[in-house]
């Protein structure tokens, strides 16, 4: 009977090894997708049982926590807490016991301590007896930056968004919406109350939740003559910004009824302006004849270099794409051509626009997060900055930068009364102004589009902001944008 | 004066093969409880962060039994394999360890869930069920100082093992879908725990005295040769009472637990790989045919393929997902005794309490428990593999595959490695039936292993033999 008893014990042996393949399978292989699983009570009960890691607004020089978890009095549970409410909203999120959004969700593995980079770290802290501990999360964001943006859009009391970015790096200096919500309410415990508080954003026609800064698109308006100037320099279908371009006072487009003029039907210099000139006053005509002369493949191929038409930028938020689609119908390519027709752009993208022009022509990718420590700090990540692109040469960056500056230091300029010499003195601003008609037939309120960099001889500093229904981007986002740059550059 | 021949002439055999090493039982029981005290105080801290005040009473009380058992065993099997006691000890105390961290439910600070089915008194219940345990084995290693005495009882242990078997069908409640248990005041017993020890027996007494008539082969078909028709009477008897369980039960680990003893013993006895062939299609013909008709059987396959999908993970699958959650939360190391959740699992303390070892002592912990009931089962087929008598062999080699097999079936189960059928996890789950029937499995192969390296008595008729010893 021997050789069955052995052939049984063979039996027996493929029976236990291969509970130890499905155990190591389930506890090993699994493990992540059995905790990732909707409902798992486990996951849901844990999240009040370790210190979730803090998020740190460490641009601009100097350290700001702008959400952390504490421990309730008198219980084990943490609660999240966002010491400067809704000021950080649009770039923390929150983070609920239901949902997270924001970086508390773009960086949930390394703020909850599942990340695997931080599996040796847990695991010593597991034979050291340390409670678990999530990784600390540190941003781009300038906390005076930040503080300026809101403030300078919550007075103006419009829905409006700002971002602001260091164009060497990429980084994100700012990242700011209007209205938004308070992060402190989705902190509670309750599932009831938060259900409801949920509901009340919801249902607000205002949209507090949604993140306009790089969620929402607007038309870029006369902003997008930077990329049309782009596109006919770079091709060298106009020669320098000195190059006489032809500006009628009115100008029919092609195929089409419909006859576009400039800004309160003016004319432009005298008639054939330098590009320069054309582009400082904001001449309709002008650019919708260009875009005509570059044509709509080279339109598209340059708007695409600088970030639009991208549905997959994430900083690590995800940024909706601003579109440029590729025209064939002479009059549509003519308005796309000063920003109208389908443009649309976030502000991020606007914020793009101008960071290119003043790093010398190279797009860098934008980024919020520059650094994740664990619990013992020790970095985990670190963010290099890396170009995204390199939309125009450095002589043509060169070139739209001198003629941004004139827009602000022009007394012509679209720029000079509010963001030029009157408004803040010695300090150089290269900007455009965007005076955006939106709605069907244009008739809701123009949205108002400033985008700029300074100091223009030593750029630190791109901004762009988005006013809906502002009006005229000089007079309702310039002054804006203007806040931003003298809270960071500490010339208030 | 034989005495002394004796004697001197085992003193001549080799020493290692002709010692009892109960001396190195000793060592591995003593290791064995202290790991479990250390399992006790390390749960005592995680959930409250001091030591369990009945530490020192529980603890104290689990020594004296098992040393009371390794005395039993230097009087009753002196040559019985060291290691199985130490062994069923371990899984035994540390059962009773997470019992009481269940009983306790969540840490301070953190109540968790206070689990319904278990009361704060589980733990001490269990320590006296395994009292009740090491009685019941000491009285096996007693009463049965050789396995022929259990041949004498063939017909009535087999009768006695089907009226067990048959007992909650007609007498039974059902409980969790299983009508496997009868309640007699405030204690439920399983009868098939003991069952599956008394129909073992009987098999192994049965198959001993017919397995020539049985290896006879009759037709060779496919290059099997198949047993005569008349031999397959027995088989279908096994089957049919199997299917029984499986309809009358609702219990198809059960049925499957007592169809796999019978089969592989009539294997072992026979040698014909035929029988195995033919049992195992039996089993999957009857389990099919018994799905297609009982929803209960057939909703196990639905929520074992799709355990997450639709409503399965919170309703008929409420209780294998929360399992496999609780173990994927362990993770590799585990969170720790006392730190997981595995109060959320439905009626973790019985058939899901692998899964609670596998969240707070993690894979790893988990991996050591399935190596210990490997290395269990292992002793047990290598006395049946040394034990000259053909009977105890047979019952060796049953009891020890069917020990595996409960393993397989339950942890296989709840893991999702196969379709979950309610039973025990041998010595872990909480359960006095479970407990005591497992203690008595293991003094049958005890004893078995004791008459297997017990030294054969000296032939002292052997005159060479007594010339040499009285020339000493």
């Amino acid at each position: 009977m021997n050789r069955a008893l052995m052939r049984i014990s063979l039996a027996c042996l493929a029976m236990f090894v291969l509970l130890l393949i499905n155990v190591n399978y389930v506890q090993a292989f699994e493990a992540g997708r059995l905790s990732a699983q909707s409902g798992n009570i486990r996951t849901f009960d844990q999240q009040f049982q370790y210190q979730r890691g803090s998020i740190i607004a460490a641009g601009g020089g100097k350290s700001v926590t702008i959400a952390e978890s504490r421990l309730v009095k008198g219980t084990n549970d943490y609660k999240r807490d966002y010491p400067f409410g809704a000021i950080f909203a649009p770039v923390t999120g929150y983070d609920s016991v239901y949902s997270d959004t924001g970086i508390e969700a773009a960086e949930d593995k390394n703020l909850s301590g599942t990340a695997p980079a931080l599996a040796v770290h847990n695991l010593i802290g597991v034979l050291t007896g340390k409670p678990k501990q999530g990784a600390t999360v540190y941003l781009t964001i300038s906390a005076a930056a930040q503080e300026a943006a809101y403030s300078a859009l919550a007075s103006f009391g419009k829905p409006a968004a700002a971002v602001a970015i260091n164009p060497s790096t990429g980084a994100i200096l700012a990242m700011a919406s209007y209205p938004t919500f308070n992060p402190n309410e989705f902190t509670t415990l309750n599932g009831a109350k938060l259900d409801q508080i949920d509901n009340r954003y919801l249902a607000d026609p205002s949209q507090p939740l949604l993140n306009r800064a790089i969620n929402a698109t607007y038309p870029p308006g006369s902003t997008f003559k930077i990329v049309t100037s782009s596109t006919a320099l770079s091709t060298g279908k106009v020669a320098s910004p000195q190059t006489p371009v032809p500006a009628p006072a009115s100008f029919q487009l092609t195929g089409s009824s419909s006859v576009l003029i400039n800004n309160d039907g003016e004319i432009c210099g005298d008639g054939t302006p330098p590009l320069i000139q054309a582009f400082y006053l904001s001449c309709n005509t002008a650019f919708a004849k260009l875009g005509q002369k570059v044509g709509p493949a080279d339109l598209h191929k340059y708007a695409s270099a600088y970030g639009m038409n991208n549905p997959n930028l994430t900083i690590p938020l995800s940024v909706s794409p601003s579109n440029y689609p590729l025209l064939t119908d002479p009059a549509q390519v003519e308005l796309s051509a000063i920003g109208q027709f389908n443009d649309t752009v976030t502000p991020l993208q606007e914020a793009m626009f101008a960071a290119t022009i003043a790093n010398h022509g190279t797009l860098m990718k934008p980024y919020l997060v520059t650094e994740v420590t664990a619990p013992d700090l020790t970095a985990i990540q670190r963010t290099q900055p890396s170009p995204l692109s390199q939309p125009v040469s450095s002589p043509v960056a060169a070139g739209i930068g001198s003629m941004m500056l004139q827009v602000t230091q022009n007394p012509a300029g679209t720029g000079y009364a509010t963001a030029g010499p009157p408004a803040v003195g010695s300090l150089q601003i290269a900007a455009k102004t965007g005076t955006a008609q939106n709605g069907i037939n244009n008739t809701n309120l123009n949205d108002a589009v400033f985008t700029c960099y300074a100091p223009y001889s030593n750029p630190q500093i791109a901004v762009a902001v988005i006013v809906q229904g502002g009006g005229y981007g000089a007079a309702a986002a310039a002054p804006i944008a203007v806040r931003i740059i003298q809270a960071y550059l500490g010339k208030t | 004066m034989s005495a002394a021949v004796t004697q001197s002439g085992t003193t001549a055999e080799p020493a290692t093969l002709r010692r009892g090493r109960r001396g190195s039982e000793l060592l591995m029981l003593a290791f064995a409880v202290a790991v479990v005290l250390l399992a006790f105080a390390a749960t005592g801290y995680g959930l409250n962060g001091k030591l369990p005040p009945v530490l020192l009473t529980y603890g104290l009380g689990f020594a004296a039994l098992m040393f009371a058992a390794h005395l039993a065993v230097r009087w009753l099997a002196p040559w019985a394999d060291p290691l199985m006691l130490p062994l069923a000890a371990l899984l035994n105390g540390l059962g009773i360890v997470m019992i009481y961290r269940l009983q306790q439910s969540g840490r301070a600070g953190n109540p968790g869930n206070v689990i319904s089915t278990m009361s704060t008194s589980d733990a001490l219940l269990q320590l006296v069920w395994t009292a009740v345990g090491i009685i019941a084995f000491v009285l096996v290693l007693a009463f049965v100082r050789q396995t022929r005495v259990l041949q004498r009882y063939t017909y009535t242990l087999g009768a006695i093992g089907l009226v067990l078997l048959a007992l909650p069908a007609v007498i039974g409640t059902t409980i969790n879908g299983a009508k496997v248990w009868i309640v007699v005041g405030s204690f439920s017993i399983q009868p098939e725990e003991f069952a599956k020890l008394a129909l073992a027996v009987f098999f192994a007494a049965y198959l001993v005295a017919k397995r020539d008539v049985l290896a006879l082969a009759g037709r060779r078909f496919l290059g099997i040769d198949l047993p005569r028709a008349r031999d397959l009477g027995p088989v279908l008897i096994a089957w049919g009472a199997s299917l029984l369980i499986l309809i009358f039960e609702t219990d198809i680990g059960t049925s499957a637990l007592f169809f796999g003893l019978f089969v592989v013993m009539l294997y072992i006895a026979t040698q014909r790989t035929s029988w195995l062939l033919i049992g195992l299609l039996l089993f999957l013909g009857g389990t099919y045919i018994a799905s297609t008709f009982i929803s209960h059987v057939s909703e196990r396959f639905t929520i074992w393929l799709h355990p997450f999908a639709g409503h399965n993970a919170t309703g008929a699958a409420y209780q294998l997902v929360q399992g496999l959650e609780g173990m994927g939360f362990g993770g590799i190391f585990g969170t720790g005794l006392g730190h997981g959740q595995p109060y959320w699992t439905p009626l973790v303390q019985s058939d899901f309490i692998v899964t609670a070892f596998g969240e707070e002592l993690g894979l790893t912990g988990l991996m050591a428990l399935l190596l210990i009931f490997g290395l269990l089962v292992q002793r047990g087929l290598r006395a049946a593999l040394a034990v000259r008598d053909p009977f105890a062999k047979l019952l060796a080699g049953g009891l020890a595959f069917v020990l595996a097999l409960q393993v397989f079936v339950i942890v296989g189960g709840v893991t999702g490695l196969i379709p979950l059928t309610g039973i025990t996890t041998p010595f872990l789950s909480q359960g006095g039936s479970s407990l005591v029937a497992s203690w008595a499995l293991i003094a049958l192969l005890m004893r078995i292993s004791d008459m297997a390296r017990r030294p054969a008595p000296q032939p002292i008729q052997d005159e060479g033999m007594t010339q040499v010893v009285r020339a000493v």
